[in-house]
């Protein structure tokens, strides 16, 4: 054979070769498994862990939330309408792609440290869906965002969970709280306010007769941080929605009423510039709103501390907050004064 | 004469040599593809698995498609921001694997306008990139007709950017998903611009090509896509042609569906219903 012919086929031999070795070598093993593409990919692809994790998930843990949700126009596939925990909380799990925070209850994934965001400017959330806008379909609930609330926070009025509930008359929890079971659990408060829940000489304010709803809710502030308070905070962390339930309906079962009359508080409170807290918590002190306290029977430094709170934003609350601004300190001296001049008796 | 002889000669060795040379490659490449066969078959029953080892998952089993009822859609955009928190895309107003377009016709104009979430009015309105809103900007306006359309990757049964793609890194799967495998993409972008939707971007962190997976790591596991999980007025609907009580089955028995730009001959397989002329 000609030397040149066998060159010739000992390049092509080669070229063979590197063919050979590239497929083998080169390529992943999987290509052409199913087709023109790498197999293994496919599972890769697939393998990626889940972020938003449904309504189940949230509702192992927040029963009474999602006991509210799912009575109410937020959870009404029946109108074609389901607003899903996710949709307003964002992403239940993923948050911890390192997973170092890894909790045996909830599995690698929300974890009690990386709490999700309870959304504080509801009106900006709200409107995302209910502000009137042309394009949205005619049943979609829409609303003319200032001609309906001012610059007010939705959450004012409407229970979120819920929205045609509004504060003050939430629905009844799914588990009512039993006093009987909360006097025993709340044997620790009677230190700090008192053993009829009366804590009119004693650092803790008055709880006796306060309503349920807002004493449940001051409770779930405490435990989840939105309130804090050296001694209240480490309490109510280990507090669970039973207990919490138990005691409000405790303290909420004892009886606070005292002198003055009426007729006398309401020239009182003129007098001293209350007029303005009777809009929620009553002429007398005793709250018509379920959502706002009593202030009947506190302590006068109590509530001045908490009125001063307000303003410097020690404490926030929607309505609060904007009004204990406008109050001097030598004020809020006078309004608690006229408040605590009539003790739990 | 004497010139020719050699000449002769040299062409009867040409055309013997050409004429061994044709033999030569022609086993060559049969033995090359009996052996390439031989070992793919081997291989294939050696360890190979039938389909993609997905737990609980069979992917010869389901035929996923999409629906968008733009007659429900309220512009909320919660679609877009949970798809962006499920699928780690940049939260910035350049990069999305599904968005949603808003038409608005007003008195007296012949063409609608079109906006989306990454309008900068729209970005103003929401106070940062990363959160989206659709600003009120015809509040005021004589507006004929407006709605909003949710658009995402069609996943189509002939998808032009897989046929462009040069180094198989984007297919689509047995179970009807059009994926990208990110370690063989080489950034070239072909399909971004062979794809009609405009659904493909890329991802300049990674140096690849991005696109809406149905998010094929939630529906092998039984869940929803996250747009899916998250809308809250049942605008979009997901689920698996093979069973005819799914979702998609009964969204595509119950309305008359379009498709966009049929005429592409990409064949989608999100189906669109309450669209109008103007919607490709």
């Amino acid at each position: 054979m000609p030397k040149h012919v066998l060159r010739l086929i000992l390049l092509l031999v080669g070229l063979g070769v590197v063919a050979v070795a590239a497929r083998n070598f080169l390529v992943d093993r999987s290509f052409y498994q199913y087709g023109h593409y790498r197999g293994d990919a496919v599972a890769e692809i697939a393998r990626d862990r889940p972020k938003f994790q449904g309504v189940a998930y949230c509702q192992s843990c927040h029963a009474a939330q999602f006991a509210q949700w799912s009575k109410g126009v937020h959870d009404g596939a029946d109108i074609g309408k389901v607003v899903k925990c996710e949709v307003c909380h964002g992403p239940g799990g993923g948050r911890d792609p390192q997973q170092d925070y890894i909790n045996a209850a909830t599995g690698p994934i929300h974890p009690d440290n990386l709490k999700l965001a309870i959304p504080t400017d509801t009106r900006a959330l709200c409107t995302l869906c209910h502000e009137r806008m042309p394009g949205r379909p005619p049943q979609q609930a829409q609303i003319a965002v200032e001609d309906h609330a001012g610059t007010q926070q939705c959450t004012l009025c409407h229970n979120p969970h819920s929205p045609r509930t509004f504060v003050g008359s939430f629905a009844a929890p799914e588990h009512p709280g039993d006093a009987a079971a909360g006097k025993a659990k709340a044997e620790m408060c009677a230190g700090c306010h008192g053993a009829e829940g009366v804590g009119a000489d004693l650092p803790g304010p008055t709880l006796a007769g306060q309503s349920e709803a807002y004493l449940a809710a001051a409770l779930e502030a405490y435990k989840r941080g939105a309130r804090s308070n050296p001694m209240m905070s480490p309490i109510a962390v280990d507090l669970g929605d039973r207990d919490i339930q138990d005691i409000a309906a405790y303290f909420a079962s004892l009886k606070c009423e005292g002198p003055p009359s009426a007729a006398e508080r309401v020239a009182l409170a003129r007098k001293a510039g209350a007029s303005v807290c009777a809009d929620c918590h009553g002429a007398n002190g005793v709250s018509p709103d379920r959502s706002a306290p009593n202030l009947l029977g506190q302590s006068k430094d109590y509530l001045s501390a908490a009125l001063k709170a307000y303003a410097s934003g020690a404490r926030s609350h929607v309505v609060m907050s904007t009004l204990a601004k406008g109050v001097s300190d030598a004020n809020a001296e006078k309004l608690a004064a006229y408040y605590a001049g009539a003790s739990c008796k | 004469m004497d010139e020719k002889e050699p000449f002769g000669e040299r062409q009867a060795a040409r055309r013997s040599f050409l004429g061994r040379l044709g033999v030569a490659v022609a086993g060559a490449a049969a033995a090359a593809a009996t052996g390439a066969v031989s070992s793919r078959e081997t291989r294939a029953a050696a360890d190979a698995p039938p389909v993609p080892a997905i737990p609980g998952y069979d992917w010869s089993k389901r035929r996923w498609a999409f629906g968008v009822d733009a007659a429900k859609c309220i512009g909320c955009l919660r679609c877009v921001e949970a798809c962006k928190a499920e699928n780690d895309v940049a939260p910035d107003a350049h990069h999305f694997r599904t968005w949603v377009e808003r038409y608005a016709y007003l008195d007296g104009e012949d063409s609608a306008r079109i906006d989306s979430q990454a309008d900068p009015v729209n970005i103003e309105a929401s106070g940062a990139e990363g959160k989206y809103r659709f600003a009120n900007r015809y509040k005021d306006a004589k507006v004929d007709k407006a709605f909003f359309v949710p658009k995402l990757c069609n996943h189509c049964t002939h998808p032009a950017c897989v046929q462009v793609c040069p180094t198989g890194a984007t297919f689509k799967t047995d179970d009807g998903v059009v994926v990208i495998d990110h370690t063989y993409c080489i950034g070239c972008q072909y399909c971004v611009q062979a794809c009609p939707y405009g659904a493909r971007f890329f991802n300049p962190k990674l140096n690849v090509t991005d696109k809406c997976t149905w998010c094929y790591h939630r529906i092998t596991k039984g869940l929803l896509p996250a747009c899916v999980e998250v809308c809250p007025v049942g605008a979009r609907v997901f689920g698996d042609r093979n069973d005819k009580d799914s979702a998609i089955s009964k969204f595509i028995a119950n309305n008359r569906v379009a498709v966009l730009k049929p005429e592409t001959g990409n064949a989608p397989n999100v189906f669109y219903v309450g669209i109008d002329k103007e919607v490709s």
